[in-house]
């Protein structure tokens, strides 16, 4: 990823992380705002169903204390204290309900017998447990009707004054959908009621203000939670339309204590999640007009930033290419500016080193060169000198052997002269060494050449040497001069050779090793410092008491130029080891692998 | 002296809660049908459009011989033929195999022996009708109808019946009227002659309406069905031991009438008593456990409020048992059969003599009677077998009750609790 890219998801990731901390933060508050929106609502409409419970409660009561002011009522409560018959009041109670709007009502004795009853005629006679609650102001109770569900209702319990504990009316209004009907609920909340008649859920006993309530099984958690719990319980759902909801389920517990009823308020969350869409439609927007202008920005800035950068960069790679020569634009003062001036004048500086080092090198060189000839010309012309030295005093000390002095030392001068033509012919042979004239050709002849050439050499000396060849049965195809080859694997032999004054063993090995052709001379000799290493294709450098410091120099000249690599392997006292890897050709078809 | 006299003339205004019309021993077709016999009141058989009878063949074969002088209200003379056609028509349940015309009489021919077979012709059932032109129904009563729209039945007095001219000229009885409504017509002097229902007669009583009240000849039973859960006796049992009729006589029918746990009235057979009535809810209990919980429908035909108001009690009973119970109002045109495993019947009792009695009761059942002789303790026998497999709990018999107009003189009730309005006079009538 280069710095231009770089730039962009910067500005990217900047402007969208902005954008998603601002859209969160509203979509929070928003959401907080309408919790507590739906926390208010609730309160209101539980606080409206409190109030009208309770108006109900007093209405209900103040009905039954004005019955139990009626003249009918007196009268019966007189007659049944007095021993009247129950059964001639059998239906009265329903007369009396529905004179007094009542849904439910009860004329019950003292020991509880039922005298008359409204809501479930056929009861009479039996025992109604509620005169227990005479005196209270009112409470809820479960009103089983017998074949009929259960219903749920608002009941006040009075003693007929006067005649003392004659009659006792219990009477009460049904708490149900028309109760819930009254009851004013703004957009977007309803108000449920749940009548706690079985031990399960029992979805008919959820009633609207509209009745029955569809799919009310949804709602069943947050009801069997307030009936199981005593206390209120909020939970969220989705209605059958999709629609999320808040629900609140608030217990309504009878005289005793047990609930019998759930008040469940459901507040719509349809408002909240529209706006949080809203805010997430605003959100994506932004962070799509923040890309856009994130790659125009950064378009810009790469335009005043990277341009610069990108041109040092490539500065580098010239430079690193070996075009020390290059400069860049300074099209600034500021950092990147200075910057470029920095690298225009490191590569001033380069160029300036390159060249002192160059002459100083040449300096050396030509020193070394200068030391290597004179070492290997002053060797012949040593004896030269004697030579001469020796004929000049035979011709004035003894003539008479003059003549056999100078022919013996026209041969040593014969013989030095040759030397000092072989010594100039080397250096003129690694100053004319020829272009390589490549063919396609198997590397094991070339081996076998320098094998059959030197073994005998090798293995009849004073001190012997082992010539171990290790070569493949396979070709080893490679595109090279044979001729170089052969002389370049004849120094390595050479040089092992010379290694090895005590004998020991020569090993030559050849293989394929990936793409290329891998051929080692070992051999067992003394071996080298990891400095003489270093140094030891050095042209001119040698460790040898006579030798031009040429020979490995040639090798490694040939061996790059068949676009091969020559490496040694040495420690002291463990012998020495080149490893030349060259590339290798298809079997037959003469291509570079 | 004078106001003791009958005067002719006069409308007659009778208002009822059932319809006047429907029902064969409706008020209304009881005064334009009459049948061959009629039962007096204390229960004996009288010549009626029948002037004599005489069993032959060891009361295999009756021969009825026909009042001569007899006219329908269309004008055609009574006839024998006319008189077979009748008794086909109304044949569905009838004691007899076949009826034959000979001369001025009438042969009818029973497949067992029926020494009450002229008491069971009494019956409104077997009522003598011939239809007109128009192909309406015609009676020889001392009443024609005229009209009946809005369940306001019109009937007019016939001139020239065999019994005599009745005094009033026409009688409009409204039905289908509520009975509160009854009483206030009543007492505005709207109505003459109006319901009061059992139930009411103690408050009709603290109302002052003048009541005449028959003696009990209306059965209220629970039917139980011989078969699914409650075809094991045991369950049926159960059942008949959890009902209450103590309830049911003291509270909803305010101590009218008698409670009963046999067929017949104990005044028409006088072993009443051996059946008890007494309820015995642990061992219903007891046997009920041993049963199945399937949950049974107790059906009413009447959605009269005291009716459902007895069976809600009924099926309460039953609940305390540990039934299953749920009470239903039968569609008036259901079968009687449907689907109901109990049902509340009120059945009216016409017949004056006991084995009579019986037959019509267990022909109401479904129960044919196979006794021969009438006797009490043959009598009691097949009731009390019957009774056993308690496919019928009797619960009540009941009164039947009126509220009488000031203006009403010389009404009188047949012993099955009907009016007698042909011998009704008005007292205003000039």
């Amino acid at each position: 990823m280069n710095l231009r890219q770089k730039i962009l998801l910067m500005f990217s990731l900047t402007v969208i992380v902005a954008v998603a901390a601002v859209a969160w933060t509203v979509s929070v508050r928003v959401r907080s705002l309408f919790d507590s929106l739906d926390r208010d609502r609730t309160a209101a409409l539980v606080n409206q169903f409190v109030h009208e419970y309770q108006r109900r409660g007093d209405e209900v009561a103040e009905r039954v204390d004005r019955m139990t002011r009626d003249e009918r009522v007196i009268r019966m409560a007189y007659d049944l204290g007095h021993g009247g018959d129950a059964s001639m009041y059998l239906t009265d109670a329903g007369t009396l309900a529905q004179e007094y709007e009542l849904n439910y009502l009860e004329l019950v004795q003292p020991d509880g017998s039922i005298v008359s009853s409204a809501q479930w005629p056929a009861h009479f006679g039996y025992k109604e447990q509620a005169i227990g609650n005479a005196g209270q102001p009112f409470f809820l109770k479960e009103e089983i009707l017998g074949q009929d569900p259960s219903e749920t209702g608002l009941f006040v319990v009075r003693a007929v004054p006067g005649i003392e504990s004659s009659l006792y009316i219990v009477a009460g209004e049904r708490l149900d959908s028309a109760f819930i009907s009254n009851l004013s609920t703004p957009a977007g909340s309803s108000l449920y009621l749940y009548r706690n008649s079985t031990s399960g859920f029992d979805a008919s006993s959820l009633t609207g203000a509209g009745g029955a309530i569809a799919e009310a099984a949804r709602y069943a958690g947050a009801i069997n939670q307030a009936r199981a719990s005593g206390v209120q319980s909020s939970a969220r759902i989705m209605a059958a339309d999709g629609e999320s909801l808040n629900l609140t389920a608030i217990p309504l517990k009878s005289a005793n204590g047990s609930v019998i009823a759930v008040l469940l308020v459901a507040n719509s969350r349809k408002e909240l999640v529209e706006a949080q869409q809203h805010i997430r439609a605003i959100a994506y927007g932004v962070a799509s007009a923040g890309i856009l202008f994130a790659i125009l920005i950064s378009l810009w800035v790469a335009a005043r930033v990277s341009r610069p950068v990108e041109q040092l960069a490539q500065a580098a790679q010239d430079v690193a290419a070996g075009d020390w020569e290059v400069q860049v634009p300074v099209a600034s003062r500021d950092e990147v500016g200075l910057l470029a001036e920095s690298f225009n004048r490191m590569t001033r500086e380069l160029v300036s080193q390159r060249e002192r080092l160059v002459q100083s090198e040449r300096v050396a060189a030509w020193r070394e060169l200068a030391r290597r000839l004179a070492h290997e010309l002053k060797n012949p012309i040593f004896p030269l000198q004697l030579t001469v030295e020796n004929m000049i005093r035979a011709k004035q000390v003894s003539p008479e052997m003059f003549e056999e002095v100078f022919a013996e030392g026209s041969a040593a001068l014969t013989e030095e002269i040759a030397n000092l033509k072989a010594v100039i012919g080397r250096f003129s042979d690694f100053s004319k060494l020829p272009k390589p004239q490549v063919s396609d050709l198997d590397l094991r002849d070339v081996l076998n050449r320098v094998i059959r050439l030197y073994q005998p050499t090798l293995e009849q000396r004073e001190h012997p040497i082992r010539v171990v060849a290790k070569l493949p049965e396979s070709p080893l195809p490679v595109s090279v001069d044979a001729e170089l080859m052969h002389r370049a694997i004849s120094n390595l032999v050479l040089n092992a050779m010379d290694a090895m004054p005590e004998g020991g063993t020569l090993s030559i090995t050849a293989a394929r090793s990936g793409g290329n052709v891998r051929t080692t001379v070992a051999d067992t000799g003394l071996g080298m410092t990891a400095e003489e290493c270093e140094r030891l294709f050095t042209p001119y450098y040698t460790t040898k008491q006579a030798g031009t410091g040429l020979g490995l120099a040639i090798v490694q000249s040939v061996i790059a130029d068949h676009h091969g690599a020559i490496v040694v392997e040495s420690h002291p006292g463990s012998g020495t080891a080149f490893v030349i890897d060259l590339p290798a050709i298809g079997v037959g078809s003469g291509e570079r692998t | 002296m004078a106001h003791t006299r009958p005067h002719y003339g006069g409308t007659l205004h009778v208002e009822t809660q059932a319809d006047p019309w429907q029902a064969a021993d409706s008020i209304g077709r009881r005064l334009v049908f009459d049948s061959l016999t009629r039962v007096d009141e204390p229960g004996g058989v009288q010549p009626a459009l029948a002037v004599r009878w005489k069993e032959q063949n060891g009361d295999h074969r009756w021969q009825f011989w026909l009042r001569p002088g007899v006219h329908f209200h269309d004008g055609s003379p009574l006839t024998a033929d006319s008189v077979q056609q009748s008794l086909e028509r109304s044949c569905k349940q009838c004691p007899w195999t076949s009826v034959r015309a000979l001369g001025d009489s009438v042969v009818i021919t029973t497949a067992a022996p029926d020494p009450v077979l002229p008491q069971e012709l009494a019956r409104s059932d077997y009522a003598i009708a011939a239809q007109d032109a128009t192909g309406d129904a015609v009676g020889t009563g001392p009443f024609r109808f005229v009209s009946n729209a809005n369940y306001m039945l019109t009937l007019a007095a016939v001139d020239d019946t065999w019994q005599g001219r009745p005094f009033v000229d026409t009688i409009e009885i409204t039905g289908r009227r509520v009975v509160r409504t009854q009483w206030l017509d009543l007492a505005a002097g709207h109505a003459d002659l109006v319901d009061v229902p059992v139930e009411g007669v103690r408050l009709a009583q603290q109302e002052h309406l003048n009541i005449l009240q028959s003696g009990n000849c209306d059965l209220l039973a629970l039917t139980v069905a011989r078969s699914g859960v409650l075809a094991e006796d045991a369950q049926r049992e159960a059942i008949a031991l959890a009902v209450d009729r103590a309830a049911l006589y003291n509270a909803i029918f305010q101590k009218q009438g008698e409670m009963t746990a046999s067929l017949l009235p104990d005044a028409l057979t006088g072993y009443g008593f051996l059946f008890p009535v007494g309820r015995d809810l642990v061992r219903a209990q007891g046997l009920h456990e041993a049963g199945g919980g399937a949950p049974l429908t107790l059906a009413l035909d009447d959605a009269n409020p005291t009716m459902q108001l007895t069976a809600e009690r009924v099926a309460l009973n039953l609940r305390e048992a540990g039934f299953r119970v749920q009470v239903a109002v039968r569609a008036p045109n259901a079968e009687a059969s449907a689907a109901a495993e109990l049902a509340l019947r009120r059945i009216h009792l016409e017949s004056a003599d006991a084995r009579a009695a019986l037959e019509q009761m267990l022909a109401a059942f479904g129960q044919p009677l196979t006794d021969e002789s009438g006797d009490p303790a043959t009598l009691y026998r097949m009731e009390a077998s019957f009774i056993e497999t308690h496919q019928v709990v009797p619960l009540l018999y009941l009164p039947r009750s009126y509220g009488v107009g000031a203006r009403v003189h010389g009404l009188r009730l047949s012993p099955d609790g009907v009016p007698l309005l042909a011998d009704v006079s008005l007292e205003d009538a000039k």
